[in-house]
C-alpha cells in the first residue's frame, strides 16, 4: 500500500526567539518491505545551517538552526512509501524465549551482538522486578518467544487505558505500569521495559500509523515496538492498536527509546512562554499516473 | 595483594635496594617522627634511616630549625591567601570557598623510580585512548568479547551521539591523569584514572609556586626538575588541535562557573596559560561554528578546553536538562569546525570496572604488559569475580560501576552483619552495577605542623598531556595527604592537605617560564574585545550593587545621630523626612518608617533590600567576577561582607554600635571604589563597572532630591542639611555659599554642577563619555538608542533653572521623575545592546 504522510510541528513563543537549535528525525527508513518514495522537509523560517547525518542506530537525522528573531517555528515533514502488508510469521515457529535470551547473551553472530544492544535500561527505560513480575505471565518456560510478545502487546492492550491527559511525555514508566493508563509511547515504553527485564532485545519504533479511524494514534507521531529473536529478525507489535504492523505503520526511526529519536526536538534562546501544536495525517496515497 | 579479574598481573617490583640507601643517614633529633611498619614511609626506611632522595631536604631542614621554616611559612601561608587559592566543598553551600591546604615540605621522588612511574602513565594514557577510539569506533573489543558490553552500552558516560567523531590527531585524551598510591612493600599502584576533566594540574602549579618562594634556597639545592615546560607542552598540544590553519586561535577554557569545586584552577590555569575562561552561556553555535560572544561581536572559538563534565556540554544532543551546555556544539565539533579536549565522551573510560581488563586490553592493543599494576578490581558482572566479593566483602571497598550514579564507595570492614548482608543481596541482585577494590594500604609521609612532624597517608595524582606522538607526563604532581593518620580518606573534599610534588632531576635545569614572548610575537592589542558580556553584565551590577549599599550606608549615617538630638523641631522635621526618604527609595519594607526600622535596616539580615542583603548582593556578583577583579578587591569585598554579618550587639548598644559599623563601611566602600579606579585597565570590563556605579549614583540622587524636596513636606533647613550630608557635600557648600541652606543653591551643587562629583550632572557626563567608548557606538554610524539616552539626560540636566525649580514643586516633580524614568531606560538599552545572550536557553517542548 501507498502511504502519504503529512506531519507539521508548530511552536509559538510569547517573545521572539534570537534563534533555536533544532534536531529531527523525520526521514522514513528504507526497509525490505517500507520502499520511500519521496520525503521532503520544510522549515519556517528557513535555517541558516541545515546537516543530515546517520545516528547511531542508522537513522537519519537533520539538524537545523534558525539564527533570526523569530515567533514562530514550523516544522513540516512530507513523506510517501510504499509499505507492503506481510503476512505475519507463524509465532510458534520461533524458539522458546529462554533461547532466545542465551542467543542474546552470548552475542554469538553479528545480528544478536547489535541485538544485545536492547536489553539494558536506558533514559526512559526501567529493568527490574515488577515489569518482570507483569511480563512473566506471557513468558512461562518453554514459550515460544514471539508468541510471548504477542501475548503481552494483547494484554497491554486490554489492562491499559488510552488516556491522553493520564501522562506527558516525561512521565516515568514506572508510573504507567501503576497507573495503568497512558498512550502509545508510554505502552511501547512499558513493553520494552517487561522485555529487557527478562533480557529480552526489545527496541523503540517511532513512525505513523494511518488515521482512517481504523487506529488509535492516527492524529500524531505514533510508537510501537520491535523484538529481536534469531532467524525471524525484528518483528514489530503495536500494544496500542492489538496489531502486528502489516501495511499501515510507516516507520520513521528506532532507538532505544523514544529519547533516541524525539521526532522533533530543540533548544531556543529566549522566547518567553511557548506553545506546541502537533498534526499528523497519514493516508492512503493516490498512485502516481 | 590478591589477584583479579585478570589472573596475570605483572609480579611486584621487588624494591630496589640500591648500596646508596645503607648510607647511614639519619634525620636529625628535632626532626623525628614514628613510623607505623605498617605502612611505607616515603622518607624512612622501617629502621628509621633516611631515605637517600631525602637527604638534600632533610640537610636544609636541619640547618634552617623549625623557628626559621614556621617564620618563612608565615609567608606562605599569607601568599595562599592573598592569591585566593581556594577549593569549594560541596556540602559546605554557605562558605563554598575554602583555603587551599598545603604542607611546606614537598614530597620528594627518587629520579630512578620517578622514570618508571612516567614510563607507566605514558602507557596508560595511550591505552585509554585507544581504548576510546575503539568504543566510538568499531567496538572491535566488544564484539570479540575483550571487554564485557555490560561496562560500556549501559553506561550512561556513553555517548552514543559522539560515535563516530574522530579527534584531531586521534587523541580522546589530551590530558589524563592517574591517581598513585604505594603499598607497604614499596610498590607502586594505580587506584583511580581521570580521562574526563582530569583536575589538579593547577593546583600542583600552585603549589610550586608557594613552596618555591618559601623555599627557594632549598629548591634550587635540590636539582628539582620544573613544571613550565609541560605547560608549555600543554599548549602545544592544544595548538596542534586548531583545526583549520588560523594564524591567531583562540582556546577558551570552559568551566561549569564559579560553585565549581575546582572553579579557582579554572580561573588559574585560564589565566597561566592565556586563554580565555567561558562558561557554556558566554558560547554560542552560529552557522555550525562556535563563537565567543563578546562586546565587540561575536569571536570565533577554534579549541575548547572543557573542565565541565561532557555529557553537560551541549543540551541539544547530550543531556537535554543541562543549562551549562552550547546547543549545536557536538555537531560543531562533528564537522570538525572546532575541537574540544578531552573529546566529549572521554568520561566513558572512568569506570573503576575497567581496572580488571587492563592488563589484557594492553597485550591486545599494545602488545605491551601492564607497566603499574591497578589495585586489584573485581568487577562483580562475572562470576568468578562476584564468588571471590561475596567472600571477602568485609576486606574490600564496594564501589559502582558506573561513577555517574554518584554513589559512595562503601568500606566492607565498616559495616555490621547485617549491613553487610544487606550489600550482598543488593549486590547480587544487580551485579553489572558493582565493583569491588582492595583497600590498599597507603604508604606515609610526614606534614609538619609549626612544631613537629607526623605521618599521614599520600597519594600522588600525577598527570600527562598528549605530545605528536604520545604522552609527557608533569615532573611533579599533586601529592594529597589524610587527614589523621588513622584515615585512608585522601580528598580534598574530606578536608586533607596537598604537598608540592619534587621529581629529582640529574643536574640543575635553566628556569624556564611560560611568561615570555611566544615564538611568533604577536602585535601588541589593547582591545578586550574578547571581554565576555556575561562578565561585562556582571561587572556592570558589581557597580550599581557596591554604589548602592553605599548610598544606604550614607542615609543610615546620616540618620542615625538625629536619634539621640530631638531638641528642635526642624531636626525632627529633617528625622521625618529621612525616614521617609528612606522608605520611598525601598529601604524600609513599612509603610509608616519609626526609628526602630532604620536599625532593622542596619542589622536585620532578612530585609529584602537591607544594607545586609544588598552587601551580599556585592559579595555575589564579585563571587562570579574573581577571575576578573583584583585579589585585593576581592578581600575589600569579603571584609565588607563580614562587617555587616557580624551578630548585631545588644539592644542597648545597638545605636552607638551602629554608628561605627557604617563609619568603617564607608571607609572600605571608599577603599573598594579606590581600588577600581586606580588598579583597573581602562578597558571595557572597567567602563561597564562604572557605567554601573554613575547610573546607580544618578539614580539614588534624583530619588533622593525626588523625595525629600516634595510639595508635600516644604524643604525645612533639616531636610535640606540630611539632604548635603547624604550626599557628602556639607562642606562643598559651606565652603561655596557661607551662607544659610537654600534650595537652589543645594538644587545647583546637587543637580546641574558637573564639578561635584556627588552631582547628578557628574555622572551624567561620565556615561555620556563611557557609553561613547563602548564598542556599539564606535562602530556605529549613528548614536545607538543608548548613547541618544545618556545624550538626552545629560542636556535636560544642563538646561534646568535652579531657580525655576526651587520655587515651581510641580516643575521640579516633573523633571525629576523623567529623570527617573529615562535613567531606567537607559539601563534597559543598554542591557539590550550588550548584554541581550542573558536571555535563558530553553528546552522546545517534544513533539
Amino acid at each position: 500500500m501507498r502511504l502519504h504522510a503529512t506531519h507539521i510541528t508548530r511552536y509559538w513563543y510569547s517573545d521572539p526567539a534570537s534563534m533555536c537549535h533544532t534536531e529531527v528525525h523525520l526521514a522514513p527508513r528504507a526497509l525490505p518491505h517500507q520502499i520511500v518514495l519521496d520525503h521532503e522537509l520544510e522549515v519556517s523560517p528557513p535555517p541558516n545551517f541545515t546537516v543530515t547525518r546517520q545516528d547511531y542506530f542508522g537513522n537519519e537525522v537533520t539538524a537545523f538552526s534558525v539564527e533570526q528573531a523569530h515567533r514562530e517555528l514550523i516544522v513540516t515533514s512530507r513523506c510517501t512509501a510504499e509499505v507492503a502488508a506481510e503476512p505475519p510469521p507463524n509465532l510458534d515457529l520461533s524458539p522458546p524465549w529462554e533461547e532466545v535470551r542465551e542467543e542474546t547473551a552470548r552475542r554469538a553472530t553479528p545480528e544478536a551482538f547489535d541485538a544485545g544492544q536492547f536489553i539494558f535500561e536506558s533514559p526512559l527505560i526501567r529493568v527490574g522486578t515488577p515489569f518482570a513480575k507483569y511480563a512473566a505471565e506471557s513468558f512461562p518456560a518453554g514459550r515460544r518467544f514471539l508468541s510471548g510478545v504477542d501475548d503481552l502487546s494483547h494484554r497491554i492492550y486490554k489492562d491499559f487505558r488510552y488516556d491522553q491527559r493520564a501522562t506527558t511525555v516525561s512521565t516515568p514508566v514506572d508510573e504507567v505500569l501503576a497507573s495503568r493508563r497512558g498512550v502509545c509511547q508510554d505502552f511501547a515504553h512499558l513493553m520494552i521495559s517487561c522485555l529487557r527485564s527478562l533480557h529480552l532485545p526489545a527496541r523503540y519504533v517511532s513512525g505513523y500509523v494511518r488515521g482512517d479511524g481504523k487506529f488509535v494514534g492516527g492524529e500524531a507521531s505514533h510508537a510501537w515496538v520491535s523484538a529481536w529473536c534469531p532467524v525471524f529478525g525484528w518483528r514489530d507489535f503495536d500494544p496500542t492498536n492489538n496489531v502486528m504492523p502489516q501495511g499501515d505503520h510507516f516507520t520513521l526511526a528506532w532507538g532505544r527509546d523514544y529519547s533516541d529519536v524525539t521526532p522533533v526536538k530543540g533548544v531556543a534562546l529566549g522566547g518567553g512562554e511557548q506553545v506546541i501544536s502537533v498534526s499528523v495525517d497519514v493516508r492512503e496515497a493516490e498512485p502516481s499516473a | 595483594m590478591k589477584s583479579s579479574n585478570s589472573p596475570t598481573d605483572p609480579p611486584v617490583d621487588p624494591t630496589r635496594l640500591d648500596e646508596a640507601r645503607r648510607e647511614e643517614a639519619r634525620l636529625d633529633e628535632a626532626w623525628r617522627y614514628d613510623v607505623n611498619p605498617a605502612f611505607h614511609d616515603e622518607v624512612l626506611s622501617p629502621k628509621g634511616d633516611l631515605r637517600p632522595h631525602w637527604s638534600g631536604l632533610a640537610d636544609s631542614l636541619d640547618a634552617m630549625g623549625h623557628t626559621e621554616l614556621a617564620r618563612r611559612w608565615q609567608q606562605g601561608r599569607r601568599l595562599i591567601h592573598d592569591n585566593g587559592i581556594t577549593y569549594n566543598v560541596y556540602s559546605d553551600p554557605q562558605s563554598t570557598a575554602r583555603p587551599w591546604v598545603l604542607d611546606p615540605l614537598p614530597a620528594v621522588m627518587d629520579p630512578a623510580e620517578w622514570k618508571s612511574i612516567e614510563a607507566a602513565i605514558i602507557q596508560r594514557a595511550m591505552l585509554f585512548n585507544h581504548v576510546l577510539a575503539d568504543l566510538y569506533g568499531p567496538q572491535r573489543l566488544l564484539r570479540d568479547g575483550n571487554l564485557p558490553v555490560e561496562l560500556v552500552l549501559p553506561n550512561p558516560a556513553f555517548l552514543r551521539p559522539c560515535s563516530g567523531i574522530q579527534p584531531p590527531g586521534g587523541a580522546f585524551l589530551h590530558s589524563y591523569a592517574a591517581d598513585l598510591a604505594r603499598s607497604p612493600d614499596g610498590q607502586w599502584w594505580v587506584l583511580a584514572d581521570r580521562t574526563q576533566a582530569p583536575s589538579g594540574s593547577g593546583y600542583a602549579l600552585e603549589n610550586r609556586l608557594v613552596t618555591t618562594r618559601v623555599l627557594p634556597d632549598v629548591f634550587r639545592g635540590s636539582h628539582v626538575r620544573r613544571l613550565a615546560h609541560f605547560f608549555q607542552t600543554y599548549r602545544d598540544s592544544l595548538q596542534r588541535m586548531v583545526p583549520a590553519n588560523r594564524e591567531n586561535p583562540r582556546i577558551v577554557v570552559l568551566t561549569p562557573g564559579p560553585y565549581n569545586e575546582t572553579y579557582f584552577e579554572h580561573a588559574f590555569l585560564a589565566r597561566y596559560l592565556g586563554y580565555t575562561l567561558v562558561e557554556g552561556g558566554d558560547l554560542t553555535v552560529r552557522e555550525n561554528r562556535v563563537y565567543l560572544k563578546t562586546l565587540g561581536g561575536l569571536l570565533p572559538v577554534d579549541v575548547i578546553v572543557r573542565r565541565q563534565d561532557d555529557h553537560f556540554c551541549d543540551p541539544l544532543e547530550l543531556r537535554a536538562d543541562s543549562m551549562l551546555g552550547v546547543p549545536g556544539l557536538v555537531q560543531a565539533v562533528r564537522s570538525g569546525n572546532v575541537a574540544v579536549a578531552n573529546a566529549l565522551g572521554s568520561g566513558l573510560a572512568e569506570s573503576p570496572a575497567y581496572a580488571a581488563f587492563l592488563p589484557g586490553l594492553s597485550r591486545l592493543l599494545l602488545g605491551e604488559e601492564l607497566k603499574m599494576p591497578t589495585v586489584a578490581t573485581w568487577w562483580c558482572g562475572q562470576k568468578e569475580p562476584l564468588a571471590y566479593v561475596e567472600e571477602h566483602l568485609k576486606d574490600l571497598v564496594i564501589k559502582p560501576t558506573f561513577p555517574e550514579s554518584r554513589r559512595n564507595p562503601i568500606f566492607g570492614a565498616s559495616l555490621s552483619k547485617e549491613e553487610r548482608e544487606a550489600l550482598l543481596t543488593r549486590l547480587r541482585a544487580d551485579p553489572t552495577h558493582y565493583v569491588a577494590q582492595e583497600q590498599v594500604a597507603l604508604s606515609t609521609i610526614p606534614v609538619w605542623d609549626d612544631a613537629r612532624l607526623h605521618p599521614r597517608h599520600m597519594v600522588l595524582r600525577v598527570f600527562a598531556v598528549s605530545t605528536a606522538d604520545g604522552y609527557a607526563v608533569m615532573p611533579g604532581g599533586l601529592t594529597r595527604v589524610s587527614k589523621t593518620l588513622d584515615s585512608m580518606v585522601v580528598s580534598m573534599q574530606s578536608g586533607g592537605g596537598s604537598k608540592d610534588t619534587w621529581v629529582l632531576g640529574e643536574a640543575p635545569e635553566p628556569p624556564f617560564t611560560l611568561l615570555r614572548p611566544t615564538a611568533h610575537p604577536l602585535d601588541v592589542s589593547r582591545a578586550t574585545f574578547d571581554l565576555p558580556s556575561r562578565v561585562a553584565d556582571n561587572l556592570f551590577w558589581l557597580g550599581r550593587y557596591a554604589e548602592r549599599v553605599e548610598a544606604a550606608v550614607r542615609i543610615a549615617r546620616a540618620l542615625l545621630p538625629r536619634f539621640f538630638q530631638e531638641s528642635d523641631s526642624d531636626r525632627a522635621a529633617g528625622l521625618n523626612a529621612g525616614l521617609s526618604i528612606l522608605g520611598a527609595l525601598g529601604y524600609l519594607n513599612v509603610e509608616k518608617p519609626k526609628e526602630a526600622d532604620l536599625l532593622d535596616m542596619i542589622y536585620d539580615p532578612d530585609l529584602p533590600n537591607g544594607l545586609v542583603w544588598n552587601m551580599h548582593q556585592v559579595r555575589r556578583t564579585g563571587w562570579l567576577l574573581r577571575d576578573r577583579i583584583s585579589i585585593d578587591a576581592w578581600l575589600i569585598l569579603n571584609q565588607l561582607d563580614r562587617q555587616f554579618s557580624a551578630a548585631p550587639p545588644p539592644e542597648e548598644l545597638r545605636v552607638s554600635a551602629a554608628q561605627d559599623r557604617l563609619n568603617s563601611a564607608i571607609i572600605t566602600l571608599s577603599a573598594f571604589g579606590g581600588l577600581v579606579m586606580e588598579g583597573m585597565t581602562r578597558g571595557n570590563g572597567w567602563r561597564f563597572l562604572d557605567i554601573g556605579r554613575r547610573l546607580e549614583r544618578a539614580t539614588q540622587m534624583t530619588g533622593l532630591l525626588r523625595d525629600s524636596l516634595n510639595a508635600e513636606a516644604p524643604a525645612g533647613v533639616g531636610v535640606l542639611e540630611a539632604v548635603l550630608e547624604v550626599a557628602d557635600s556639607s562642606i562643598t557648600y559651606r565652603s561655596r555659599y557661607l551662607t544659610s541652606l537654600q534650595t537652589d543653591l543645594v538644587l545647583d551643587l546637587l543637580l546641574v554642577d558637573e564639578a561635584n562629583p556627588r552631582s547628578i550632572a557628574f555622572q551624567l557626563a561620565r556615561l555620556v563619555e563611557h557609553i561613547d567608548q563602548l564598542p556599539g557606538t564606535r562602530t556605529a554610524i549613528r548614536r545607538p538608542p543608548e548613547a541618544r539616552h545618556a545624550l538626552s539626560l545629560l542636556t535636560a540636566v544642563q538646561l534646568a533653572d535652579v531657580r525655576e525649580l526651587a520655587r515651581d514643586d510641580a516643575a521640579r516633580a516633573a523633571l525629576l521623575d523623567r529623570l527617573a524614568e529615562d535613567l531606567s531606560r537607559f539601563s534597559d538599552t543598554l542591557t539590550r545592546a550588550y548584554f541581550s545572550h542573558a536571555a535563558q536557553s530553553r528546552q522546545l517542548a517534544a513533539s
